[in-house]
């Protein structure tokens, strides 16, 4: 009996159309992760294989707990259908027990649940095959992954929110009460997870999550791209309890509704009253002739119009309420919260939920559902009245033939409108819960609806168009997979041109400096091509549109002829034309204005160029020493226009005979040379490369003139992503981009290793060896100048500002357009910026030990008020710290500017650093245990201007370490003075967190701190982490003589510039002898430590101390530069200390470990609460947690 | 008022090469037209065809001065339809979807249309269950339902196709009354393969099978044809063959457990008796011929 239910409920659920619905919709969206980077589920993949076992891990997982609606919808439908259709007199008089009844019902129904998964595994299984995914990311097909994740992961978590549910629904027999406590449920997860995620109690949180998540993010967080791409995780420890603890918990729940079920209609007095007693047969027809009354009828014109909205409200109201739609939704919304405080955070803290951010976070996590309803319901929408048999008798309905399609048309648009405004709610809803009430809505109408919402109303088009031309279901919906497909893969198959990639629109960042900026026409244009050509087709589509009986394309094409008239020609010619006319405008615009090149075309030129100049990357070239340049901006035409002057000197030691100067083509749209005395030898227009042989060769030491004229203006819009850099408001350019070279520039050869194999380079070369002094002669940044002087005149329009590096000689105001000069005060790389925008100014300054005060600006968008001040506070605190330790600073002023969220990065230029507004402007520091990140990165940037823009090293392994690893230690000094200590633990717990990550993703080496070759993870990760060892070794004032000395006799050098391993023996020399091991370790080797409390015990002395006993163990672990680790003895000085309240130090003590397990005592004033071994986590730990113990 | 629906030689071949309509030539006035035909007929199609819902291959339908073929708005302006199969949609009430149905109808007057749907769940007698959704509904109130929105909007024709499917006895002779009330002053077509509902409603008729018209007229001048000339016989089961073999015979059923043979014949055949013609020997007789001269 138990087996026909359960095969019988199956087999309800299999006929049902939301299995389907579920199994698309799983696939889909896995299929998007799996075969592209723009749909993301559970964080970015990275360099693992894209079916690696951690990749299967991760999507089943994070799609299972989309299976508490899923799951929900199946078994609570299994308990309810039964009370809904009023048959449950009927089953419960039947000879059942009821755990058979109850016990197959929910078998059955939690097995169809289950099969959903069946699409998320096929996603991963075909989205591998396809052919446009990267040979590189792709591992061998393994079952084993899929099986384990299924039975570990995804049938455990959908038995808990099925036993949950399902005892929900049969408790209280109502859909409503079910899916309320769904909801409630998914809320007080989220909830939970939020207090749970104090980095603090992982092990309670890993524990406690139900569908453990925690726990396997515990469980693989440090693992390598070889772990990622080789392993399951490893069911032991907190993940096996996890498991254990949550399936025991849906047992007892599901025992729990089995015992209290009652196997009645009802008992309870409320239920008694249903609407069974209704369906009844009340009567007959009646007897009695009733007249009925006399009524106006009228057709055409504004008739047809009212039986049109009509039946808009009608089709969208049936979509409203069908469980599918509702259950698609709010997976929607729980997308968008569960996305909610991740969206730009850094360290941690979050920004301010401004509504540009929620307009990009609906973008990212919803639309891809509003797509799905749209592709659904469009098709739904078409066959609706012939599934269900009422086609005759609407068909026969006098309302005309177009109101009756775009009726269905319409009310698939109210669908999506009522979609995205849920979205919009539940985005105002997080604003105002996260105390944020400037909510703009005329932002969010534009976002949500021009952006997100020609997309999805493009989908809904295609779907529906498909569904009315093919006139077969299935054919219909292939159709729209193959679009899907298709618009994934022509870019891979190099068709990039948006003229025939349907709905392809561009890209289109928001920016609160800049708004849609430049994006907004092409996308209008864009959105505009398309819209039409749905239009064209509806034209079609209303010829060929099924009313009536008639299927078969002959017939079709008879009605077709009888519909066919001027209106349908006219609208059909003119929507024609429109669409062709706009196509012709994108084509001259992309084509025309603009040179339309795919990326493969992009790679191949970047390849060619490397191929045809690099042999001229060391040939010998004149230095540059000073810089004129007259810049003119014009934001309005988004264009610049420089003129300038290089000075060069002969350095080389040799006479000169020839010039290469080099422009990049992909920026500059006209360049222009005036070098006296110079003939032109080649020129390569198609590179920008040219080469002038000098009539009179250059002799040593000698110094010529270099004359140019270059320029930018943006023409139109291009088919590929435009321009960035010049825009409306918020221009930002830099002088390697837009300045003329000498000779060649590696920044613009291909950096993927497969692109370089692929177009038949070798492998980049990688930086120099310390011992190269060749490499040395050049600071990397550039190679074609050491020091340098720059005099500057900026101009824009009257209502912006203009800045680049240098001090302010002269404004003024001239032909409606205004002048800035700036003059530089001391020598500066030859690397410098300009920006303009409308600017709010604030102003603040400081005052140095010798009186002179240093003006500080910060030029914002008026939008961005939050945390100028606290810039303010760190460039002053900056200063105080840095002039006190290091050096004088050489500039007059220190400037902070913003510029749009295009890029994401703070950098420093000489007294002049840009901030992008999407870092530090909108961080919301209101909660004071947050880490304060924009006070951090401001005393980076203006650490900068000692490290790089006093003291950089030559271009050779190590030169980071100079300048990211000091600019961290000197942030990390300055924000300990301001925040103390235990919130550095803090951020150091997340330094060390992204160091252990991050070098598992290393392809190349991982180099020792001292020779890293510009890998972020080493030079700021773990360089934060060992500069922070080193103060606590040797001692912060020994740090910074070493430091302040090293500048005294490095700064503002000449070549050879001076490398990573001479700073190193500027540390040795002030460490004392017993720590210049450590001095190797942290800076000559890759040292990994396991430290770990074993056992801990006191005891309370008369005199009221205590004395603590621990027995430590250390393991120290040596790397080499593919990640192999041996075990090295440990002879290493280690903290040992003792906690108390709230972590409090009581004793902290550097001890000589010298075996692996140790054994020590120390006596306490005040109770002890924890001891251990490291106990505030200095060393690189790969388990930091278990360093102390619990008393 | 004298509307009248002309159909003149109708023919219609569906792509799968069935003959649904092979030149029909019909013309039905105001009143109720029993439209009479086994299963497959051709009835369904002819339906749909005057419903505007099918394209015809040749031939002609008026009705009144409207070219049913070409000027399907108008016809669906004065037409009320229900068809054989009928569904609706499960999460809307009643009212509002006869409500929806009465906006289609052209009917625009908030309070017109509220009145006529009041009135006419009334007449149907699904007042009282008004606000439930038509998904909870029984065949036989959906089948009202279904009766209640063909009769929205003073329908001049109202076709309706095997109606009585469904419908317990009692109900078939209430619906087969409001038909007769309606019928009185527009066109009612009716088709059915019940003989029953024809002789009991209809003064016109039209006999059809595989897509012919077999016979037509008034139910009356029909069974004067046949009057004098159908016997009858009880027999025991093993001899019908035999009788087959003999006479014309249109019918057998079984009478209180025993067979019960209606032949055709001008001569009292032997151990035959007289019988007084119902409409159903005219039918039965019909298609027997029928298939005689095609065979």
């Amino acid at each position: 009996m138990f087996g026909a239910i359960a095969r019988f409920e199956a087999k309800y659920h299999l006929r049902a159309p939301l299995f389907y619905i579920l199994l698309a919709v799983f696939f889909l969206l896995t299929f998007g992760a799996t075969t592209s980077d723009g749909i993301t589920m559970g964080g970015a993949v990275g360099n693992v294989n894209r079916n690696a076992p951690y990749v299967i891990m991760q999507f089943l997982l994070v799609m299972s707990i989309f299976g508490i609606l899923s799951t929900t919808a199946f078994v609570a439908n299994s308990i309810h259908r039964e009370f809904e259709l009023g048959t449950d007199q009927l089953f419960f008089s039947t000879p059942v027990k009821k755990w058979q009844f109850l016990g197959g019902r929910f078998f059955g129904s939690f097995s169809v649940a289950v099969l959903v998964y069946l699409g998320v595994v096929g996603a991963i299984m075909i989205g591998s095959k396809m052919w446009w995914i990267e040979k590189e990311r792709l591992g061998p097909f393994e079952l084993w992954p899929y099986v384990y994740s299924l039975f570990v992961m995804v049938v455990p978590n959908l038995l808990l929110a099925g036993a949950i549910f399902f005892a929900v629904a049969a408790l209280t027999r109502s859909l409503m009460a079910t899916y309320a406590s769904a909801i409630g449920f998914i809320v007080a997860n989220a909830v939970a997870s939020e207090l749970l995620d104090d980095i603090a109690n992982e092990t309670l949180a890993g524990l406690l999550d139900p569908f453990g998540l925690g726990a396997f993010g515990l469980g693989t967080r440090y693992w390598t791209v070889f772990q990622k791409n080789t392993q399951v995780l490893p069911l032991e420890g907190i993940y096996l309890w996890n498991r254990i603890l949550w399936i025991s918990v849906a047992l007892i729940v599901l025992a729990f509704a089995f015992w209290r079920f009652e196997f009645t209609t009802g008992t309870r007095k409320s239920r008694k009253k249903t609407r069974r007693e209704a369906v009844e047969e009340p009567g007959l027809i009646q007897r009695i002739a009733l007249v009925l009354p006399k009524v106006a009828q009228r057709f055409g014109g504004g008739a047809s119009w009212r039986q049109y909205f009509a039946s808009a409200r009608l089709e969208a109201s049936i979509i409203f309420k069908s469980i599918p739609f509702i259950i698609i939704l709010l997976l929607g919304i729980l997308n968008i919260w569960g996305n909610s405080t991740a969206v730009d955070s850094m360290f941690g803290t979050p920004v301010y939920p401004t509504t540009s951010v929620m307009v990009e976070m609906i973008y990212g996590a919803f639309s891809i559902f509003a797509m799905i309803i749209a592709a659904f319901y469009a098709g739904d929408i078409v066959w609706r009245e012939r599934n269900i048999k009422l086609h005759e008798v609407m068909d026969a309905m006098p309302q005309p033939t177009w109101a009756q399609w775009a009726a269905k048309f319409t009310g698939l648009l109210l669908v999506m409108i009522a979609t995205l405004a849920v979205a919009i709610v539940t985005a105002l809803v997080l604003q105002t819960t996260q105390g944020y009430y400037n909510y703009e809505l005329p932002l969010y109408l534009k976002g949500v609806f021009l952006q997100i919402g020609v997309q999805v109303l493009l989908i809904a088009a295609l779907a529906f168009i498909m569904q009315v031309l093919f006139n077969q279901k299935f054919v219909g919906f292939a159709g729209v997979l193959i679009w899907f497909v298709l618009s994934r893969a022509l870019p891979a198959l190099d068709f990039e041109h948006r003229l025939y990639r349907y709905a392809a629109t561009p890209q289109s960042p928001y920016s609160d400096m800049n708004g849609y900026g430049h994006f907004a026409w092409p996308l209008t244009v864009i959105n505009g091509y398309w819209i039409l050509f749905v239009a064209v087709m509806l034209a079609v589509c209303h010829l060929l549109w099924v009313r009536g009986t008639e299927g078969a394309l002959r017939q079709r094409l008879q009605i077709a002829r009888q519909r066919f008239g001027k209106a349908v020609l006219s609208a059909f010619a003119l929507f024609l034309v429109a669409f062709l006319g706009t196509g012709c405008y994108i084509y001259y615009n992309t084509n025309i204005l603009n040179d339309y090149r795919t990326t493969k075309q992009n790679e191949k030129r970047q390849a060619d160029a490397e191929k045809k100049y690099k042999k001229y990357e060391h040939i010998a070239k004149p230095r540059i020493t000073a810089i004129k340049a007259d810049v003119q901006i014009f934001p309005e035409r988004r264009a610049v226009d420089i003129r300038g002057e290089y000075t060069m000197v002969n350095k080389t030691g040799q006479p000169l005979r020839e010039l290469h100067v080099s422009t990049n083509p992909q920026t500059l749209t006209r360049w222009k040379y005036d070098i006296p005395g110079a003939r032109v030898k080649s020129d390569d227009p198609e590179f920008g490369y040219r080469i002038y042989t000098l009539d009179q060769p250059l002799a040593p030491g000698a110094t010529m003139p270099f004359r140019f004229e270059v320029g930018y203006e943006a023409k139109g819009f291009p088919n590929g992503p435009p321009n960035n850099n010049i825009v409306e408001n918020g221009t930002f350019f830099n002088s390697i981009a837009y300045f003329p070279h000498l000779g060649y520039n590696n920044g613009i050869e291909l950096e993927d290793r497969n692109k370089r194999r692929k177009y038949g380079l070798g492998p980049q070369e990688r930086q120099a060896p310390q011992s190269d002094m060749r490499a040395r002669m050049s600071y990397g940044i550039s190679n074609e100048a050491d020091w340098i002087s720059l005099d500057t005149t900026v101009s824009t329009s009257a209502d912006q500002i203009a800045l680049a590096p240098g001090y302010l000689q002269r404004e003024w105001t001239e032909g409606g357009r205004r002048y800035f000069h700036y003059k530089t005060t001391s020598p500066i790389l030859a690397f410098w910026s300009y920006l303009s925008a409308r600017y709010e100014v604030k102003r603040g300054s400081w005052t140095g030990p010798d009186g002179v005060k240093i003006p500080i600006e910060i030029y914002y968008d008026a939008k961005h008020p939050y945390n100028v001040d606290r810039m303010i506070e760190g460039v002053q605190k900056s200063l105080d710290y840095f002039t006190k330790n290091f050096s004088p600073y050489q500039h007059k002023q220190v400037r902070i500017l913003e510029f749009p969220r295009y890029a994401r990065f703070a950098q420093s230029f000489p007294n002049t650093i840009p901030f992008s507004e999407s870092i530090g402007f909108v961080a919301d520091l209101r909660d004071k245990d947050t880490i304060d990140y924009v006070f951090y990165v401001t005393a980076h940037e203006v650490a900068h201007q000692w490290w790089a823009h006093q003291v950089i090293g030559g271009d050779v392994q190590g030169s980071t370490m100079i300048v990211e690893t000091m600019a961290q230690y000197s942030a990390l000094m300055v924000m300990e003075k301001e925040y103390g200590r235990s919130k550095m633990q803090k951020f150091l717990r997340y330094e060390l967190d992204r160091y252990l990550r991050d070098r598992g993703g290393e392809l190349i080496a991982e180099m020792p701190l001292s020779q890293v070759e510009n890998q972020g993870y080493i030079h700021y990760r773990k360089g934060s982490l060992v500069m922070y060892a080193l103060r606590d070794y040797i001692g912060e004032d020994r740090v910074n003589r070493a430091l302040a000395r090293f500048i005294k006799d490095h700064g503002f050098a000449q070549p050879p510039y001076t490398t990573a391993g001479e700073l190193v023996r500027y540390f040795r020399a002030e460490a004392p002898a017993e720590y210049q091991d450590v001095i190797t370790d942290l800076f000559e080797r890759i040292i990994l430590f396991d430290n770990s409390a074993r056992e801990v015990s006191m005891t309370k002395r008369a005199d009221g101390k205590y004395v603590v006993k621990m027995t430590v163990a250390s393991t120290k672990l040596q790397s080499d530069a593919k990640g192999e680790e041996k075990q090295i003895p440990v002879n290493d000085w280690i903290d040992i200390g003792v906690l108390g309240e709230k972590d409090t130090v009581l004793f902290t003590e550097k001890r000589r470990i010298t075996k692996p397990v140790e054994t020590f005592e120390v006596i306490v004033t005040g109770k002890p609460v924890k001891a251990g071994i490291d106990p505030l986590n200095k060393l690189i730990d790969r388990n930091p947690k278990d360093n102390v113990k619990s008393l | 008022m004298s509307l009248e629906l002309r159909i003149q030689g109708l023919s219609k071949t569906y792509p799968n090469n069935v003959q649904a309509l092979q030149n029909v030539t019909l013309t039905i006035p105001t009143g109720m037209f029993g439209l009479l035909g086994p299963n497959g007929a051709g009835k369904s199609t002819l339906m749909r065809t005057i419903a505007t819902l099918q394209e015809a291959d040749s031939g002609s339908v008026t009705l009144g001065n409207i070219d049913v073929l070409r000027d399907k708005d108008k016809v669906r302006r004065v037409l009320g339809y229900l068809p054989q199969e009928f569904g609706v949609y499960p999460r809307i009430s009643a009212e509002a979807m006869l409500d929806h149905f009465a906006i289609l109808k052209g009917i625009h007057n908030r309070k017109e249309r509220k009145d006529i749907v009041v009135a006419l769940l009334r007449r149907v007698n699904l007042y009282e269950v008004r606000k439930q959704n038509l998904g909870t509904f029984s065949g036989g109130m959906r089948q009202r339902f279904g009766i209640a929105q063909a009769l929205l909007g003073n329908p001049q024709l109202i076709i309706v196709d095997e109606p009585t499917a469904g419908l317990d006895p009692e109900e078939r002779v209430r619906f087969h009354n409001l038909l007769a009330e309606i019928g009185e002053n527009v066109i009612v077509i009716l088709s059915t393969h019940i003989v029953e509902d024809v002789s009991d409603l209809c003064s016109n008729m039209a006999i059809i099978s595989k897509g012919r018209v077999l016979a037509q007229g008034d139910p009356a001048d029909a069974l004067q044809n046949v009057e004098g000339k159908i016997w009858r016989r009880k027999i025991a089961k093993g001899d019908l063959a035999a009788i087959q073999q003999e006479l014309a015979v249109i019918s057998t059923k079984l009478v209180s457990g025993r067979t019960v043979v209606h032949v055709y014949s001008d001569e009292q055949p032997a151990g035959f008796e007289p019988v007084a013609a119902s409409l159903e020997d005219v039918y039965f007789s019909t298609l027997k011929r029928s298939k005689a001269e095609a065979a």
